[in-house]
């Protein structure tokens, strides 16, 4: 009997404990309150010390522009010798979240597409004091998309002017001028001139993939100087600009002027080959197919300023792009800055990172400086492409970047309205929705869902 | 034995002291669980009971959490969103799990076969696609399905049939997947049956044919009986694999199109890269109730007839 009471005690004792310390260690994590709270939000300030030493841990992600940042650092040496670069190339998607929650192991700085700067504000540095000098000579658009309630949450890295990619030689042959080209109604008598002379083509490219039909779609937007939500992150859909380019989308695939494909999948890189798809309004990352995946039609593909939405309208809206953020936890933030500041405004920084190097022979000509001085048409950091038959890309993207408008921050839940904005615009492309219940329905569903909720 | 009152009275109890015999003694288990408890608090009970915490709050990873109360519940359950992955969710279940242990236990009893040759070779052969990486195998996947120049349209083309829009389409997307992961982990059933297979006494076989039962009728009869419990882990396992799957759509589809192959491990995982870590949490104890039920119900069905 006894044996049974002591082993009573001693299980009772047991699960005492494990209770004990299960209340402990729920005690971590963060506090529960009846309402939410905003940090303070601090303002970074660059060293002043003459020499400035340590080590800073930048994340980039893998791939060319980690070599292309790679091989920038021994540049930055030759003026900071003291400052260590720790460079990790690292899938910040899946880890730069936790980083942050957890404060464990914080980088001193990130790479990140603009799109996701907003969601991280409250663990960066507002960077207004250190960008002061430079503000003014940034691009509006790359400013405004690191925007967050005044304060400003990135480095601007590089600026996407959107372009129109066009098949010089199959236009040429079908007979149709593309260099006249000037409005989106003219876009649409040329894809129709073409599908006079192709029958089987379906001459502009529709994006399938719902996530690039809302970047596609941000990109209209942005050189109609909107965007999908204002500057306090209300949704803005609803509205004659959007109205105008839902539309437009609307009509070319009704009328049969449109291939709708995902972005370089295997059906829309044998259509562009084969010729039935020759307009592709995209950012000027797009040049990486004629360079890398498009060996039948590599030469015969031009760059040109998108169409404008009206007789003497911007000519291009930004599509993507990436800034450097700095985290607040990082130890070394203000050497950090430093880093950013050489690749980013300094000559000597900028040019290794859009110039000939190491990876890009010829220069990284997938985007183009967010920075104005670096962006001078006059002066090109990357050489004629031979994908675009030897076409100067450079000054096309230049002056198209000059045009793209300012916008307002993109918003937390930017990702989030791919189910439904992106979705519902390919219900429209399938015939089952009409603009006008595109913007409706989207507008409802991203309030309910996304906004309400946060 | 009557001495021993005695004994026991004229030696005086040794004092209980930290370090002597009898205290390690009873001390010694409690050491040796600790580690095992400590991991356990740290990776399970902590996690378990801050997912429990956090589901009942509005969270983004900063600040103070806010408490919802039973909101993010409601919202789930109200969400058609969430019911949609749910039922994702369950016709991939119906799409994989019958046909894969139904062809899972043909091969396994082919692979068990003493007269088959190179068993070995067949044996290897079936487990590649598991270790295969999956991002290898989704990319060839999106090339051998691509509507207009995917090769099994071209096949299909030969006999006259239309493009279908194998990851474009709704109807199509989640038997596109449903066939991707049967291809992926059918081999790792067939080498878990083949392990219950090679636990029957041949000598049953034996009797069986001595008696004039027919092959299928052994089948029947002794093979799929005394697998039952074989079947049913691996029922289980592949429960809770596709209620989790995950990275299959992520690479193939992006849950598209239209969320049709939205599984309900991928509706969770939208919620916590957008930094809705209550609704998250929320969303994962749900699923935890849904996978556990279903489950004890296999298990339940399963052991009926033992």
């Amino acid at each position: 009997m006894r044996h049974h009471t002591s082993r009573a005690a001693r299980a009772l004792a047991g699960l005492g404990a494990l209770a004990a310390a299960t209340l402990v260690v729920t005690g971590c994590g963060p506090d529960i309150t009846g309402g939410g709270s905003t940090p303070d939000a601090d303002r970074l300030q660059a060293p002043t010390e003459k020499n400035p030493s340590g080590e800073i841990t930048i994340w980039d992600r893998s791939g060319d522009l980690f070599e292309v940042f790679e091989a920038a650092i021994d540049d930055f040496n030759e003026v900071y010798p003291d400052i260590t670069v720790n460079h990790v190339a690292i899938d910040i998607d899946a880890r730069l979240q936790n980083t942050l929650i957890t404060g464990t192991d914080v980088p001193d700085g990130v790479f990140l597409d603009d799109a996701k700067v907003g969601g991280f504000a409250e663990f960066l540095w507002d960077l207004s004091d250190v960008l002061a000098p430079y503000t003014d000579e940034i691009a509006p658009q790359k400013l405004d998309v690191n925007t967050v309630d005044g304060g400003i949450y990135g480095v601007p890295f590089d600026l996407d002017p959107g372009l129109l990619f066009y098949n010089a030689t199959a236009l040429e042959a079908a007979g149709v001028d593309a260099t006249t080209i000037e409005t989106y109604d003219d876009l649409i008598e040329a894809a129709r001139a073409y599908k006079k002379a192709v029958p089987s083509s379906g001459p502009i490219h529709i994006e399938q993939s719902p996530f690039l039909g809302q970047l596609q779609l941000d990109m209209y937007a942005n050189q109609l100087g909107t965007s999908i939500a204002d500057a306090d992150g209300q949704v803005r859909l609803e509205s004659p600009e959007f109205e105008q380019i839902l539309t437009w989308l609307d009509n070319v695939q009704k009328d049969g002027l449109g291939t709708r494909a995902e972005y370089l999948s295997p059906t829309d890189i044998g259509e562009l080959e084969n010729g039935n798809e020759v307009f592709y309004p995209w950012a000027i990352w797009f040049d990486f197919a004629p360079q890398q995946l498009l060996a039948e039609t590599s030469g015969d593909w031009r760059a040109m300023e998108l169409p404008s939405w009206e007789d003497g309208g911007a000519r291009s809206g930004a599509m993507g792009g990436a800034s450097f953020v700095l985290p607040r936890e990082g130890e070394n933030s203000g050497l950090a800055w430093l880093f950013y500041q050489f690749l980013m405004f300094d000559e000597a920084g900028y040019t290794p990172v859009w110039g000939p190097n190491d990876v890009y022979p010829d220069g990284l000509n997938t985007s183009i400086p967010s920075y104005i001085p670096a962006a001078d048409p006059a002066k090109p950091l990357f050489a004629p492409l031979k994908a675009l038959g030897g076409q100067d890309l450079w000054a096309v993207a230049t002056e198209a970047g000059a045009e793209i408008p300012g916008t307002a921050p993109i918003p937390t839940w930017w990702a989030g309205a791919v189910d439904y904005l992106g979705n519902n615009l390919q219900r429209m492309y399938d015939g089952d929705m009409t603009p006008d219940e595109v913007l409706t329905q989207s507008t409802a569903d991203i309030q309910k869902n996304l906004i309400d909720r946060r | 034995m009557t001495a021993l009152p005695a004994t026991r009275s004229a030696v005086p109890a040794p004092r209980r002291r930290w370090g002597s015999t009898g205290i390690r003694r009873r001390l010694a288990p409690y050491v040796f669980v600790l580690p095992f408890v400590a991991v356990f608090l740290a990776f399970s009970v902590y996690p378990l009971i801050f997912t429990a915490r956090l589901s009942f709050t509005n969270w983004r990873g900063t600040g103070a959490a806010e408490w919802v109360g039973w909101g993010n519940y409601t919202y789930l359950l109200t969400s058609p969103g969430f019911w949609q992955s749910l039922g994702n969710s369950a016709v991939l279940w119906l799409l994989i799990v019958p046909i894969q242990l139904a062809v899972g236990v043909v091969i396994a009893v082919l692979l068990n076969s003493a007269k088959l040759r190179m068993r070995g070779v067949y044996r290897v052969a079936f487990i590649v696609p598991f270790v295969t990486p999956l991002v290898a195998v989704a990319q060839i996947w999106v090339v051998l399905f691509d509507q207009k120049y995917g090769a099994v349209n071209a096949f299909l083309g030969l006999f006259g049939l239309p493009d279908i829009g194998w990851l474009t389409t709704s109807e199509w997307a989640k038997p596109t997947l449903a066939l991707l992961f049967l291809w992926k982990t059918t081999g790792f059933i067939v080498i878990i049956l083949l392990s219950g297979l090679q636990s029957i006494d041949g000598n049953l076989y034996e009797a069986a044919a001595l008696d004039g039962a027919s092959r299928t009728r052994q089948l029947w009869s002794i093979t799929v009986p005394l697998l039952r419990r074989t079947i049913l882990f691996a029922v289980v396992l592949q429960t809770l694999a596709v209620f989790q799957m995950f990275a299959e759509p992520f690479v193939v589809t992006q849950g598209g199109p239209y969320n049709s192959t939205t599984t309900a491990g991928y509706y969770l995982y939208n919620h916590i890269t957008r930094a809705d870590l209550g609704t998250g949490a929320a969303n994962s104890f749900l699923l935890v109730i849904l996978v556990m039920a279903l489950s004890l119900l296999f298990v339940r069905l399963l052991r009926a007839k033992d």
